[in-house]
Formats: structure tokens, sequence, C-alpha cells
């Protein structure tokens, strides 16, 4: 089958909306890196007694889709109240472009989380809310719910793919995947997980095991 | 898309010229014959054949009868590569390879290893030169052949044929050279004689001949047994149906290719020039992957638009009807960086943002300089968008 970007996406990566920069922004967010191969940043302005976000900009270092996604979050998010942003997930975002190609879904995630990243910097700054990054199976499978298995486009949790989340006390990980050695999305997925265990500042170290 | 089709993706496959259409056409259509003896038509069919054979071998100094058809560089390399190594796996059950091979090659190779064959894999520098000492170390008394790709079809790489083969030949027995010659092919001089080389490959669909065919030189005394079993007509080594009209057209192509051949190259050296200079005259923050110009192969261009991603670069020239390839994980079936660009120590960043371009005998010099616009406007409006890099451009 021919793997093709719906018109949707062609039309937001050739004119994307909200490309830029906010200056002295109420909030930001990066995600992803250079070295990863994408990375996001979203700036917001937040009206502090509604908390409706005004403004939204973004910019991206990465290819068509990963513009074409954080161009439909921004406008998605635009005019929306915090709590209603927050809602906004990778599928909805997917599904506003006429679809991702599988390989390609990772793009909307990483738009989502940048966009949920800065909308908690904000929370944190003026609501004074807690950034709960601790070492909980919880939040680690939190994470890893943002990473996507490119061969059909869903994330490893929701494929059951995470078979066990190992956590001792000197806060060393390991992780069971079930994808085989030979599985040509393996150095994606071990990529990605790596990368979302990054989030946990006060990791030792951790080891992906596959079962 | 709009315009005129700028096409600069030869490596990957090439426009039929129109010459070689016309020169297949009638095999296509009145001589649908297949070639035989003592027949009208059976003989003028076989000394069709022959005189494509003579054609070829003459193109690379090689003898008629080390040609063979077959139906692409994939085929070719697999009958060459596993029928080398079945043929001697009496000597030895080693091969030599590289970490900057083509795909197409590591994949016999890792077919190979699950049968019992061991191999090692040398490592290029950075312009993507095999580091020859190495490849000194890897050769075994078990070792049987070794198998490099003459040009890299990434970097734009030549190899030093000769050097490997002066290596190959300080052993105490007999180590054969395959080339993969698929991107060397019409692009720079080929003689197996002087360079050494035991069998190759090549591709025609990237020389603006057929798709589907393929050409296979094996020296006269290299031991190699066929791995494919059918009837022979022509060839021991490619048995089954003759695709005449193919071959038809390959000679055409490789005529087309090496007529006026000095001049040829003359003008990509000419265009590959005109796109670096006026690609860094123009764009800020590119970078050239692979060897200096003089050095590399003349239709051969590879250049990482710094900041910004591939996959990105080559959509938006895609709607100005510009088609090129990209090294980014984004453009790949596995997300996964070009192989040769890390292993010839780029970054993920380097290989993100890397595009390729090769040339062929319908690119202009008005289709470079179009590319070269497209490319300004590009990389402009995706650094305006991108987080990285400087802003004031």
């Amino acid at each position: 089958m021919a793997i093709k970007y719906s018109e949707l996406v062609i039309k937001h990566f050739k004119n994307p909306h909200n490309v830029g920069i906010i200056d002295n922004p109420d909030a930001s967010a990066t995600e992803g890196s250079p070295a990863c191969g994408d990375q996001l940043t979203v700036y917001l302005k937040i009206n502090s007694e509604t908390q409706i976000i005004e403004d939204i900009k973004f910019q991206s270092y990465g290819c068509a889709s990963n513009i074409a996604t954080a161009s439909i979050i921004t406008d998605l998010a635009m005019g929306r109240n915090i709590e209603a942003a927050k809602q906004i997930t990778w599928k909805q975002a997917a599904d506003e472009l006429g679809g991702l190609p599988p390989i390609k879904m990772h793009c909307s995630v990483l738009a989502v989380d940048a966009l949920r990243s800065a909308i908690k910097n904000w929370e944190h700054k003026y609501l004074g809310k807690k950034i709960d990054d601790s070492l909980s199976k919880k939040n680690i499978v939190k994470e890893l719910q943002k990473v996507i298995y490119g061969k059909v486009g869903v994330d490893i949790v929701s494929l059951k793919l995470l078979k066990y989340i190992g956590i001792d006390d000197k806060k060393n990980v390991l992780l069971e995947i079930a994808i085989k050695k030979d599985d040509p999305f393996l150095d994606d997925v071990k990529h990605e997980v790596n990368e979302r265990m990054e989030k946990f500042p006060k990791i030792a170290s951790v080891k992906i095991s596959l079962v | 898309m709009s315009g005129k089709e700028v096409y600069l993706d030869s490596c990957k496959t090439s426009r039929l010229a129109s010459e070689v259409l016309h020169a297949m056409m009638p095999y296509l259509t009145d001589k649908y014959w297949y070639p035989g003896s003592f027949t009208s038509i059976g003989t003028e069919i076989a000394e069709v054949i022959e005189q494509a054979q003579e054609t070829v071998a003459h193109s690379m100094n090689a003898k008629s009868e080390e040609i063979t058809f077959t139906s692409g560089g994939t085929d070719a390399n697999n009958i060459a590569i596993q029928g080398i190594l079945q043929a001697n796996k009496e000597k030895g059950k080693h091969f030599i390879c590289s970490t900057v091979s083509h795909p197409s090659v590591l994949a016999i190779f890792q077919g190979m290893e699950k049968r019992g064959f061991e191999g090692t894999y040398i490592s290029a520098n950075k312009d993507g030169y095999l580091n020859l000492d190495e490849l000194e170390a890897a050769v075994r008394p078990d070792t049987i052949l070794a198998a490099f790709t003459q040009v890299n079809h990434i970097l734009g790489t030549i190899q030093n044929s000769k050097a490997i083969r002066n290596i190959l030949d300080q052993s105490d027995h007999k180590v054969y050279l395959f080339m993969d010659s698929c991107e060397a092919y019409t692009k720079i001089p080929l003689d197996v004689e002087e360079l050494g080389i035991d069998s190759l490959s090549i591709s025609v669909h990237k020389f603006n001949g057929p798709k589907g065919m393929g050409i296979l030189y094996v020296k006269k005394g290299t031991e190699i047994v066929p791995t494919q079993f059918g009837i022979t007509r022509l060839y021991k080594l490619k048995p089954g149906a003759i695709n005449v009209p193919g071959i038809v057209g390959t000679e055409k192509a490789v005529e087309l290719a090496f007529t006026d051949f000095d001049k040829k190259i003359g003008r990509y050296r000419e265009l590959q020039k005109l796109l670096y200079d006026e690609i860094m005259k123009r764009i800020p923050d590119a970078v050239l992957n692979g060897p200096p110009l003089g050095e590399r192969s003349p239709a051969h261009l590879n250049v990482t638009f710094r900041y910004i991603e591939g996959e990105a670069i080559m959509m938006m020239l895609d709607f100005d009807n510009i088609h090129v390839e990209t090294g980014s994980a984004c453009s790949s079936q596995n997300l996964q960086p070009n192989y040769i660009l890390m292993n010839t120590g780029r970054t993920h960043e380097e290989s993100h943002g890397s595009v390729r371009f090769t040339l062929d005998r319908f690119v202009t010099k008005e289709d470079i300089l179009k590319t070269v616009d497209a490319l300004e406007k590009t990389a402009k409006e995706l650094r305006r968008r991108s987080p990285l890099g400087k802003k004031e451009q």
C-alpha cells in the first residue's frame, strides 16, 4: 500500500499556522532534541484570570508531518481554556489532519507532549502546581505511552508490548518489552524509550530487556 | 507540482532514454523471437544478443563471454556473491565486506552468515574511504571473497580498487574481488583488467536504460557455481526467459553513455561544480558530505543543510517538481538515520539534514539553477520555522 500524506497534512506543512516565537511568553516547553531527529518548542500566552490560551506559537526542527501536527495542535489549543487544551490527544490531532501514516504517528505525540509540557510549566509558575517527575511505575507508564511502535502507529503500552517495569532501591529501572531482536523498529523503540526515561531526573540507569 | 520536472536522483533510478525505447520497440513488437540456431529469426536474435554482449564487454575491457545479462543489480549481486562463496566453501568460509556497503549487498551477506559463512566488515573514514589497514588485517587463510561498493551511493566516494587488489594479492591464496559497480558504471572509467576485479554488478536503469536489467561480469577462470536452476539457453549462471528487448535496450544505453565518454564526464563535473558552488554561495550552514569535488564521483553530491530536516526539504522541492533524496531518519522505513552517514562519523542531526543529488544525461544547467533557487527558498523557510540555528536570515 502506498504511504502518503493526507491533503490536510500537505496543506499544514506548506502553510503552517502559528509558526514563530512569542516574546516574553507566559510559558514554553521544548520536546525532542536534534539528536533524536525532531525537536518542537511551544510558546504560550495565557490569560491568568480566564486561563484561556490567548496566543500560541511553535518552532519545529522536523519533517513535514512534524510541522503539520504542530500546526494543527496550535490551532486546536488557540482560544481554549488550559483544562480543555490538556485534553487534546495525539489521536485527535492525527484525525484532525485526516490521518497520519503509522510511521509518522510519533510526530503528533511530540506535538501534544510539547503543548502539555508548556501548560504544566505555566501551572507550575503561576499556580504553584508541583511537577511530578518522581520515579514511579505510574509515571513510567505515562511516559512510555508516548513511545510509538512505528509499524502500526500505536504506543507500546496500548499494544501491550510493555510487559514489566522493575525499579530497585538504587533507582535502576528494568523494562521488559516484547519486541523481536530482528524487528526493523527495535532500534527506534529503544531510542524512544531511552529518550522518554530521560524525563526522570532521579533515575540511575535504564535496562531494556527483550522478552 | 509545478514547472518542468527536475530529476536529480539517478542513483535511485532514471528516465528511459528515447533512443533506448526506440531500439527496444521492434523487439517488443515484430521481433518478439527467441535466439536459436539455423532459423532466420533465431539467428537474428542470437546475433543481436552477441552484439550487445560485445558492446557491454568493450565498455569495461572485459571479454564478451564474461558478461551475463541479469534481471537487475540485486540479481547480479546474488548470483556473484552466493555463487563464489558456494563454489569456494571447501577453501574457506570467510568473506570481507564493509560497513558502508549498499544495503542490497549487506542483505546477501547477512543471509550467507545464516548459512555458515563468516564475515568481517571493515570500516571507512569520514569521507567514505575504506580503512585499508583494516582490510590488510582482515584477510585470513580462509578468506575467499572481498566485496565492496566501487562508488558509494550515499557519499560519492570512489574506492581505490587497485590498492584493494594489491592487498588481497599479498595473501598466499586467491581472494576474489567483487565490486558493486552500480553507481560507478558510466560515471567513472571502469577497466576490470586494470583494477583487478574478478566480478562486478551493474544496474541498467540507473543510466537511462530499462528497468529490470542488470549486468554481471565474471572473470574467466573464476570459481563460481550457479545459484539458480532452469533451462540455460544462454547463460549458465542465469537460466530462464531471455529478456531480449531489455538486452537490446541495455546495449543502447551503454552505447549512449560511452559515446564521447570524456566529454560526458566533463559535463557532469561542470554541473556538479555549479550545484556545489551555488549552494555554498547562496545557502549558509551547508556542509559537504563525502570527498571534495575533484575526488568524488562526478555525478554525485551530498550536502547537509544544518538546522533543518531532509524529508521536509525533499517535500518542499517536490512541490516545485524537483526530485532529490535524503538520508534523514524521517524518510527511512525504520526511522533510523542513514547508516552510511552514521558509520562515517556524522551525527544524527547531520544525517537528518542531508540531501543527495545525483546526475544523469538529462540534467541541464537550468535544472541545477532551478534547484538551487528552490533550495535557497526552502532553507530560508524551514529555518524560519526551526528552533535551531541563527535567526538573522
